[in-house]
Protein backbone atom coordinates (compact mmCIF):
# COMPACT_ATOMS: atom_id res chain seq x y z
CA UNK A 1 0.00 0.00 0.00
CA UNK A 2 0.81 3.63 -0.61
CA UNK A 3 3.09 2.55 -3.34
CA UNK A 4 1.53 5.01 -6.08
CA UNK A 5 0.88 7.58 -3.90
CA UNK A 6 3.86 9.95 -4.79
CA UNK A 7 2.25 9.89 -8.65
CA UNK A 8 -0.98 10.13 -7.48
CA UNK A 9 -2.17 13.90 -8.19
CA UNK A 10 -0.37 13.49 -11.64
CA UNK A 11 -2.10 10.57 -12.38
CA UNK A 12 -5.79 11.71 -11.79
CA UNK A 13 -6.50 15.72 -11.90
CA UNK A 14 -9.02 15.89 -9.29
CA UNK A 15 -10.67 19.01 -10.02
CA UNK A 16 -11.20 17.56 -14.13
CA UNK A 17 -14.69 16.93 -14.95
CA UNK A 18 -16.23 16.11 -11.62
CA UNK A 19 -19.42 14.46 -13.33
CA UNK A 20 -22.26 15.48 -10.34
CA UNK A 21 -25.02 12.91 -11.17
CA UNK A 22 -28.96 14.19 -10.03
CA UNK A 23 -29.37 13.31 -5.95
CA UNK A 24 -32.21 10.87 -6.84
CA UNK A 25 -30.14 8.78 -9.08
CA UNK A 26 -27.18 9.05 -6.66
CA UNK A 27 -30.13 7.44 -4.05
CA UNK A 28 -30.82 4.68 -6.73
CA UNK A 29 -27.15 3.50 -6.96
CA UNK A 30 -26.35 3.95 -3.35
CA UNK A 31 -29.56 1.90 -2.34
CA UNK A 32 -28.72 -0.78 -5.32
CA UNK A 33 -25.25 -1.02 -3.72
CA UNK A 34 -26.07 -1.69 -0.07
CA UNK A 35 -28.83 -4.18 -1.23
CA UNK A 36 -26.34 -6.16 -3.48
CA UNK A 37 -23.72 -5.90 -0.21
CA UNK A 38 -26.01 -6.85 2.01
CA UNK A 39 -27.62 -10.01 0.26
CA UNK A 40 -23.64 -11.01 0.24
CA UNK A 41 -23.51 -10.33 3.95
CA UNK A 42 -25.92 -12.64 4.79
CA UNK A 43 -24.67 -15.66 3.34
CA UNK A 44 -23.69 -17.84 5.62
CA UNK A 45 -20.12 -18.16 6.34
CA UNK A 46 -18.73 -21.58 5.35
CA UNK A 47 -17.44 -23.50 7.61
CA UNK A 48 -13.93 -24.04 5.61
CA UNK A 49 -12.85 -20.46 7.18
CA UNK A 50 -13.49 -21.28 10.78
CA UNK A 51 -11.85 -25.07 10.15
CA UNK A 52 -9.01 -22.94 8.78
CA UNK A 53 -9.27 -20.55 12.15
CA UNK A 54 -9.25 -23.72 14.64
CA UNK A 55 -6.17 -24.97 12.62
CA UNK A 56 -3.75 -22.30 12.65
CA UNK A 57 -4.87 -22.11 16.63
CA UNK A 58 -4.19 -25.62 17.01
CA UNK A 59 -0.46 -24.76 15.28
CA UNK A 60 -0.14 -22.05 17.16
CA UNK A 61 -1.02 -23.78 20.67
CA UNK A 62 1.85 -26.47 19.86
CA UNK A 63 4.59 -24.45 18.97
CA UNK A 64 4.22 -22.30 21.90
CA UNK A 65 4.45 -25.30 24.51
CA UNK B 1 0.49 -15.37 18.84
CA UNK B 2 -2.87 -13.85 17.66
CA UNK B 3 -5.31 -12.84 20.63
CA UNK B 4 -8.57 -14.12 21.13
CA UNK B 5 -9.57 -10.59 20.64
CA UNK B 6 -7.90 -10.72 17.41
CA UNK B 7 -9.36 -14.00 16.57
CA UNK B 8 -12.81 -12.89 17.61
CA UNK B 9 -12.68 -9.51 15.14
CA UNK B 10 -11.55 -11.68 12.47
CA UNK B 11 -14.64 -13.89 12.80
CA UNK B 12 -16.51 -11.37 13.05
CA UNK B 13 -15.18 -9.65 9.75
CA UNK B 14 -15.22 -12.74 8.10
CA UNK B 15 -18.78 -11.87 6.37
CA UNK B 16 -17.47 -8.47 5.21
CA UNK B 17 -14.42 -9.56 3.82
CA UNK B 18 -15.91 -12.32 1.68
CA UNK B 19 -18.66 -10.11 0.62
CA UNK B 20 -15.51 -7.30 -0.51
CA UNK B 21 -13.87 -10.61 -2.11
CA UNK B 22 -17.20 -11.28 -4.42
CA UNK B 23 -17.41 -7.99 -5.05
CA UNK B 24 -13.57 -7.86 -6.31
CA UNK B 25 -13.10 -10.87 -8.23
CA UNK B 26 -16.86 -11.80 -9.74
CA UNK B 27 -16.74 -15.47 -8.68
CA UNK B 28 -17.63 -16.59 -5.33
CA UNK B 29 -15.19 -19.83 -5.44
CA UNK B 30 -11.77 -17.29 -6.20
CA UNK B 31 -13.51 -15.34 -3.58
CA UNK B 32 -13.67 -17.96 -1.32
CA UNK B 33 -9.72 -19.01 -2.00
CA UNK B 34 -8.68 -14.81 -1.37
CA UNK B 35 -10.94 -14.45 1.78
CA UNK B 36 -8.65 -17.69 3.13
CA UNK B 37 -5.05 -16.51 2.05
CA UNK B 38 -6.32 -13.09 3.65
CA UNK B 39 -7.06 -14.82 6.60
CA UNK B 40 -3.93 -16.64 6.36
CA UNK B 41 -1.95 -13.04 6.04
CA UNK B 42 -3.78 -11.63 8.95
CA UNK B 43 -3.15 -13.75 11.22
CA UNK B 44 0.83 -14.50 10.50
CA UNK B 45 0.52 -10.86 10.57
CA UNK B 46 -1.41 -9.99 13.81
CA UNK B 47 1.03 -8.61 15.87
CA UNK B 48 1.55 -5.43 13.26
CA UNK B 49 -2.01 -5.03 13.62
CA UNK B 50 -2.66 -1.47 16.05
CA UNK B 51 -5.68 -2.50 18.41
CA UNK B 52 -8.04 0.38 18.02
CA UNK B 53 -7.56 0.97 14.53
CA UNK B 54 -10.34 -0.13 12.23
CA UNK B 55 -9.79 -4.38 11.52
CA UNK B 56 -11.64 -4.06 8.44
CA UNK B 57 -10.24 -1.29 7.05
CA UNK B 58 -6.85 -3.23 7.90
CA UNK B 59 -7.98 -6.96 6.70
CA UNK B 60 -9.26 -4.79 3.79
CA UNK B 61 -6.01 -3.52 2.72
CA UNK B 62 -4.00 -7.38 2.55
CA UNK B 63 -7.25 -8.75 0.90
CA UNK B 64 -6.92 -5.62 -2.27
CA UNK B 65 -2.99 -5.76 -1.96
CA UNK B 66 -4.01 -9.76 -2.44
CA UNK B 67 -5.87 -9.78 -5.19
CA UNK B 68 -4.41 -7.59 -7.03
CA UNK B 69 -0.62 -9.38 -6.83
CA UNK B 70 -1.87 -13.24 -7.06
CA UNK B 71 -5.78 -13.06 -8.31
CA UNK B 72 -6.10 -10.40 -10.79
CA UNK B 73 -4.05 -12.65 -13.47
CA UNK B 74 -5.37 -15.67 -12.68
CA UNK B 75 -8.95 -13.76 -12.60
CA UNK B 76 -9.13 -12.59 -15.93
CA UNK B 77 -8.64 -16.06 -17.69
CA UNK B 78 -11.82 -16.82 -16.58
CA UNK B 79 -13.17 -13.16 -16.08
CA UNK B 80 -17.02 -13.14 -15.21
CA UNK B 81 -17.12 -10.06 -17.48
CA UNK B 82 -20.94 -10.34 -18.22
CA UNK B 83 -21.55 -10.88 -14.72
CA UNK B 84 -23.04 -13.99 -14.44
CA UNK B 85 -21.99 -14.74 -10.97
CA UNK B 86 -24.87 -12.31 -9.86
CA UNK B 87 -27.03 -15.83 -10.55
CA UNK B 88 -25.07 -18.22 -8.04
CA UNK B 89 -25.41 -15.56 -5.16
CA UNK B 90 -27.88 -16.19 -2.88
CA UNK B 91 -30.85 -14.63 -3.95
CA UNK B 92 -33.18 -12.67 -1.41
CA UNK B 93 -36.93 -12.47 -2.18
CA UNK B 94 -36.81 -8.51 -0.59
CA UNK B 95 -36.53 -5.49 -3.08
CA UNK B 96 -35.03 -2.99 -1.14
CA UNK B 97 -33.58 -1.54 -4.22
CA UNK B 98 -34.96 1.05 -6.71
CA UNK B 99 -33.02 -0.88 -9.60
CA UNK B 100 -32.99 -4.83 -10.21
CA UNK B 101 -30.29 -6.61 -8.18
CA UNK B 102 -29.38 -8.52 -11.15
CA UNK B 103 -29.17 -5.53 -13.71
CA UNK B 104 -26.95 -3.95 -10.94
CA UNK B 105 -24.44 -6.33 -10.46
CA UNK B 106 -24.33 -7.12 -14.29
CA UNK B 107 -23.51 -3.09 -14.69
CA UNK B 108 -20.98 -3.08 -11.28
CA UNK B 109 -19.25 -6.19 -12.81
CA UNK B 110 -18.53 -4.25 -16.10
CA UNK B 111 -16.90 -1.34 -13.93
CA UNK B 112 -13.22 -1.27 -13.79
CA UNK B 113 -11.61 -2.62 -10.87
CA UNK B 114 -10.69 0.75 -9.57
CA UNK B 115 -14.20 2.12 -9.65
CA UNK B 116 -15.96 -1.30 -8.46
CA UNK B 117 -13.54 -1.09 -5.45
CA UNK B 118 -14.36 2.56 -4.33
CA UNK B 119 -17.94 1.91 -4.58
CA UNK B 120 -18.35 -1.15 -2.77
CA UNK B 121 -15.65 0.13 -0.06
CA UNK B 122 -17.08 3.68 0.39
CA UNK B 123 -21.02 3.01 -0.59
CA UNK B 124 -21.42 -0.21 0.84
CA UNK B 125 -18.77 -1.95 3.36
CA UNK B 126 -18.80 1.53 5.57
CA UNK B 127 -15.34 2.29 5.49
CA UNK B 128 -14.46 6.11 5.19
CA UNK B 129 -13.03 8.03 2.55
CA UNK B 130 -10.12 8.76 4.39
CA UNK B 131 -10.02 4.94 5.17
CA UNK B 132 -10.13 3.78 1.54
CA UNK B 133 -8.07 6.50 0.61
CA UNK B 134 -5.44 4.48 2.66
CA UNK B 135 -6.34 1.12 1.63
CA UNK B 136 -5.81 2.38 -1.69
CA UNK B 137 -2.75 4.37 -1.10
CA UNK B 138 -4.03 7.21 -2.69
CA UNK B 139 -5.06 10.58 -1.76
CA UNK B 140 -8.72 11.71 -0.19
CA UNK B 141 -9.29 13.47 -3.06
CA UNK B 142 -8.65 10.62 -5.32
CA UNK B 143 -11.37 8.45 -3.71
CA UNK B 144 -13.85 11.03 -3.72
CA UNK B 145 -13.02 11.64 -7.19
CA UNK B 146 -13.28 8.33 -8.66
CA UNK B 147 -16.53 7.71 -6.58
CA UNK B 148 -17.84 10.36 -8.97
CA UNK B 149 -16.65 9.03 -12.29
CA UNK B 150 -17.26 5.39 -10.80
CA UNK B 151 -21.20 6.44 -9.66
CA UNK B 152 -21.39 8.30 -13.75
CA UNK B 153 -19.97 5.39 -15.47
CA UNK B 154 -22.23 2.86 -13.47
CA UNK B 155 -25.72 4.80 -14.24
CA UNK B 156 -24.30 5.12 -17.62
CA UNK B 157 -24.27 1.23 -18.11
CA UNK B 158 -27.42 0.92 -16.38
CA UNK B 159 -29.03 3.70 -18.88
CA UNK B 160 -30.20 5.68 -16.04
CA UNK B 161 -28.39 8.85 -16.85
CA UNK B 162 -31.34 10.84 -16.56
CA UNK B 163 -34.01 11.29 -13.53
CA UNK B 164 -36.63 10.09 -16.19
CA UNK B 165 -34.85 6.82 -16.43
CA UNK B 166 -35.34 5.67 -13.09
CA UNK B 167 -39.08 7.53 -13.03
CA UNK B 168 -42.13 8.00 -10.16
CA UNK B 169 -42.54 4.12 -9.88
CA UNK B 170 -38.96 2.90 -9.48
CA UNK B 171 -38.51 5.48 -7.07
CA UNK B 172 -41.47 4.78 -5.13
CA UNK B 173 -40.57 0.73 -5.06
CA UNK B 174 -37.46 1.56 -3.13
CA UNK B 175 -39.66 3.13 -0.34
CA UNK B 176 -42.65 1.16 -0.37
CA UNK B 177 -42.13 -2.68 -0.01
CA UNK B 178 -43.52 -4.50 -2.32
CA UNK B 179 -44.74 -8.36 -2.41
CA UNK B 180 -44.08 -10.25 -5.29
CA UNK B 181 -47.84 -10.06 -6.20
CA UNK B 182 -48.26 -6.40 -6.04
CA UNK B 183 -45.45 -6.25 -8.23
CA UNK B 184 -47.03 -8.57 -10.53
CA UNK B 185 -50.42 -6.40 -10.43
CA UNK B 186 -48.68 -3.72 -11.88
Amino acid sequence: MGEKADKREAEEPEVERDIVLDPRIQEAIGKSLKAHYDDLIKAPVPDRFLVLLAELEAKERKNGQ
Amino acid sequence: MASDEFREGLIAELSNLRAFAVSLCGSVQQADDLVQDTMLKAWGNSEKFQPGTSLRAWLFTILRNTYYSLYRKRGREVQDSDGTYAQRLTVSGEQESALDLADFRVALAKLSEEHREVLIMVGASGLSYEEAAEICGVAVGTIKSRVNRARAKLADLLGISSVDDIGPDRSTAAVIHQSPADMART
